[in-house]
């Protein structure tokens, strides 16, 4: 018996015979995520309880198999793709909600819940998770965790990790922990946020206790149409600083909201160069307030119209119209490659302008959706990859777009993370110190890297040599033959 | 004893390079006020940050602030009051904002700011044996590898030295107000007005009365008025007074930090004894007491859930965290040659 098999067997006896895949066609299906990458996995487990999660790295432990986690599969820079000798565990079929307590504000949920189950959950109660990405249809409150996701309403809210306050983990060798607490603080350093964001490579998350946050009394939803993008992005800054901190600040241009509008009929302005969806709540009384500040900021900056949703049948097409936008590129080309950079927020309009420069000297086309308030850029690059050459161009100046918004001083995601996309970009932002220590972090938890390997950091990034660990030859340093985009 | 007063990074590097080859132990001390947080921990020489209190950069239509680790905090504020902003971590005035994170500060105004580790953006670091690094950026959203930024946020400066910060921060509000309550019966009022009030900055009970913080718009910051208003009951409106009003917890000799579910306050006060200050609806008390053993006592009766470090005065920690091996294996990646405040934290074996 060779070991994949002698772990095949012992998988199958801790879970269930029918929740271990092998056949090469099923465990096809977990060799991509959203991301352009493919890879390959030899075995799939679909754990339902922390007991067997632990149970599955305690045998990937034995056969010296790499774990690769993985959520919902929506993620878009390949962290839940697997290659070689990997076992994929999949928390999809760990997806309830275990307990609610609104008296504390949180809520104890397993990993696979889909984010927005949880959501209609917790509305009747008064009460929202706000992380709020634009696959909240199916991504996992787990995967959210693994990216430290974001969405539209982190700009008044905050990133995931301001709403996870404590999260189960089952530790590479197979223990389990608990990193965080229902308390607001700790003793100790903050596990709980170094998990959150580390892209599955500390260990498998497998219940999560998420803050709960009030419905905000009010809510008003504008669309603000401009004659320019510089226009457009100069109100983003002209709102933050008359010190207003809309809910949502999205900004599309042209080509996008022609696509949208084609596809749900949202009512966007197709003439206009570019609109911003802005959203304000709290209190009646501060709703009216930031809304004159934002029109008044539109007003300094030549918009041409602004709209309020009188309805909520209106906010909803409004939002429709945004949460749509990536399905409707699909009229323009049939792939599309969505980026994930950020910017400081004065510098946007003139990072836009290079983004429009790099992907015109490139015969490409650009849609840029994208959350402006947090100067999160999301150029989606859409074309044909039967068209000879066509991925070729859209990796360079994928590149070209890293680079820029590098330059300007910003990050290389702001949500998606890094997986594989942005590995051997990660020396653009750090030195080899930096990433040393980052390797440092994960060692830590993972002395024997096992855990999603290939993962976040490139393959120089070594734990400092004076710190006995361990060596990372363990791991193998370069992607295998047939990891491809 | 020793004392070390770098005048830049560069300076910094080089003092705990040479500590570590030498095994002196080392104290990072900012402003002195969270001296008392964590175990007792014995050094031969202290390194104060506060020389480096230099504005990097701030430009108020990014909401980040860029500051040396060494600043103090009223300074910070002054600074960010020109440009209509605050970063909301309520602290002494003499505190610098590397003491700050490093001892993880709740504000009182908790409930509606966040917590702090949530505001640092960027951090760069002197490790234990003087490695120069930075985590995080200085953009309000990032996740490009992992949380440094959050990491040495509470670490006690038993990691290394942080030396510079980048940090979120928000809009100074418009207008505020406190409204003051006298009742004993002051969880149950206060959780009243937390049911009753959209969006309070604070709800603070303490043993004799509730102070409700209330902040932003103005005509907001009225129509929270009136509804607190609907509870029933005489209070007292303080326009742009300090918040809290008063806070005779913090003279007692000894501050414990309980951290709890929020509706567990109401357990923990009935055995804190007189001196306590609790913020509903986020779970934080502080208890005034006036012994060790009193502290000793507390934490004996706490119920399971509940933490309680001490932010001022002896008693330490408490319990050790979980992952023990965890932490040892972070803090001899920071501090190889555990020159950094030895015991102050876990992670020695201890």
């Amino acid at each position: 018996m060779t070991a994949i098999e002698s772990a095949h067997a012992e998988l199958s006896q801790a879970l269930a015979p029918e929740r271990i895949l092998s056949d090469p066609l099923e465990s096809a299906l977990y060799a991509r995520d959203a991301s352009m990458f493919e890879g390959g996995c030899t075995l799939v487990a679909l754990p339902v309880s922390t007991e067997e999660v632990a149970a599955c790295l305690r045998i990937a432990r034995d056969h010296q198999m790499f774990v690769v986690p993985r959520g919902s599969g929506t993620g878009l820079a390949g962290a839940a793709v697997p290659f070689g000798n990997a076992l994929v565990v999949a928390t999809t079929k760990m997806n309830r909600v275990l307990e609610i307590r609104t008296e504390d504000r949180l809520a104890w949920v397993q990993p696979g819940i889909v984010n927005l189950d949880l959501v209609e959950e917790l509305r009747p109660l008064g009460y929202t998770f706000a992380p709020d990405p634009s696959s909240q249809q199916v991504c996992s409150v787990g995967g959210n965790v693994g990216t430290n996701a974001g969405g539209p309403h982190c700009l008044a809210y905050g990133v995931t990790s301001s709403h996870i306050l404590a999260v189960e983990i089952v530790l590479p060798d197979g223990t389990v922990e608990v990193f965080g607490s229902e308390g607001p603080e700790w003793p100790g350093y903050d596990l709980r946020g170094l998990v959150v964001g580390s892209e599955g490579t500390l260990g498998i998350v497998t219940r999560v206790c998420v803050r709960l946050v009030p419905l905000a009394p009010a809510v008003r939803t504008m669309l603000l149409d401009f004659p320019t993008v510089e226009d457009c992005a100069a109100t983003v800054s002209a709102i933050i600083a008359a010190g207003v901190i809309p809910a949502a600040l999205e900004m599309m241009d042209q080509l996008v909201t022609g696509a949208i509008e084609n596809y749900v009929h949202a009512g966007y302005p197709t003439d206009a160069a570019a609109v911003l969806l802005v959203e304000v709540d709290g209190l009646a009384e501060s709703v009216k307030a930031q809304a004159l500040e934002v029109a008044s900021a539109a007003h300094g900056n030549n918009v041409r119209n602004v709209r309020v949703a009188e309805t909520e049948a209106e906010r909803e097409l409004l939002w429709k119209g945004r949460k749509s936008a990536f399905g409707a590129t699909a009229q323009i080309a049939p792939d599309y490659h969505l980026h994930d950079c950020v910017v400081p927020r004065t510098k946007l309009a003139a990072v836009l302008t290079d983004v429009y420069e790099i992907v015109r000297r490139n015969d490409l086309k650009v849609l840029n959706v994208f959350h402006a308030g947090d100067g999160n850029l999301h150029p989606l690059l859409v074309f044909d990859r039967r068209e000879p050459g066509a991925l070729d161009r859209v990796l360079r100046a994928s590149e070209e777009i890293v680079r820029l918004c590098v330059q300007a001083g910003g990050a290389l995601s702001g949500e998606h993370g890094i997986g594989l996309e942005k590995r051997d970009f990660m020396h653009l932002v750090f030195n080899d110190t930096d990433l040393g220590a980052q390797a440092c972090l994960r060692d830590a938890f993972d002395p024997e890297g096992r855990m999603n390997p290939q993962k976040v950091l490139p393959s120089s990034a070594r734990c400092g040599d004076h710190i006995a660990l361990r060596g990372n030859d363990a791991v193998p340093n370069e992607l295998p033959e047939g990891t491809w985009i | 004893m020793d004392l070390i007063h770098p005048p830049s990074k560069g300076d910094v590097v080089e003092v705990l390079r040479s500590a570590s080859a030498d095994a002196t132990r080392v104290l990072i001390v900012g402003g002195r006020q969270h001296m008392g947080k964590g175990n007792p921990t014995e050094v031969d020489a202290e390194l104060w940050t506060t020389q480096l209190d230099g504005l990097v950069a701030y430009e108020p239509a990014e909401m980040v602030a860029v500051v040396g680790a060494g600043m103090r905090f009223a300074d910070l504020d002054r600074i960010l009051k020109d440009g209509g902003q605050e970063w909301p971590a309520d602290a002494p005035a003499d505190a610098t904002v590397g003491g700050i994170i490093a001892a993880a500060v709740t504000s009182p105004r908790r409930l509606r700011v966040g917590a702090l580790r949530d505001t640092v953006l960027e951090v760069e670091l002197v490790t234990g044996d003087g490695r120069l690094i930075r985590g995080g950026a200085r953009v309000v959203k990032n996740v490009t590898g992992y949380d440094i930024p959050r990491f040495v946020a509470g670490s006690l400066g038993t990691l290394g030295a942080i030396v510079q910060v980048a940090l979120k921060v928000k809009p100074r509000p418009k207008s505020r107000r406190t409204l003051v309550w006298n009742t004993e019966d002051s969880i149950a009022v206060g959780l009243r007005l937390l049911e009753a009030v959209p969006s309070p900055t604070s709800v603070l009970a303490t043993a004799d009365r509730v102070e409700m913080r209330l902040e932003g718009w103005p005509d907001e910051v009225a129509a929270q008025t009136r509804a607190a208003a609907s509870i029933g009951g005489g209070f007292e409106a303080l326009d742009e007074a300090d918040f809290p009003s008063r806070a005779p917890w913090l003279t007692a000799p000894i501050v414990a930090e309980v951290s709890t579910a929020p509706s567990r306050l109401q357990a923990v006060a009935a055995r804190a004894g007189g001196n306590w200050a609790a913020l509903l609806g986020v779970g934080i008390m502080w208890v005034g007491l006036d012994s060790e053993e009193t502290l000793a006592r507390l934490r004996d009766e706490l119920p399971d859930d509940a933490i309680s470090p001490v932010v001022k005065g002896s008693g330490g920690l408490g319990d050790s965290p979980p992952a023990a091996a965890i932490h040892q294996r972070l803090k001899a990646s920071f501090d190889p040659t555990g020159i950094l405040a030895p015991g102050r934290f876990w992670g020695e074996g201890a």
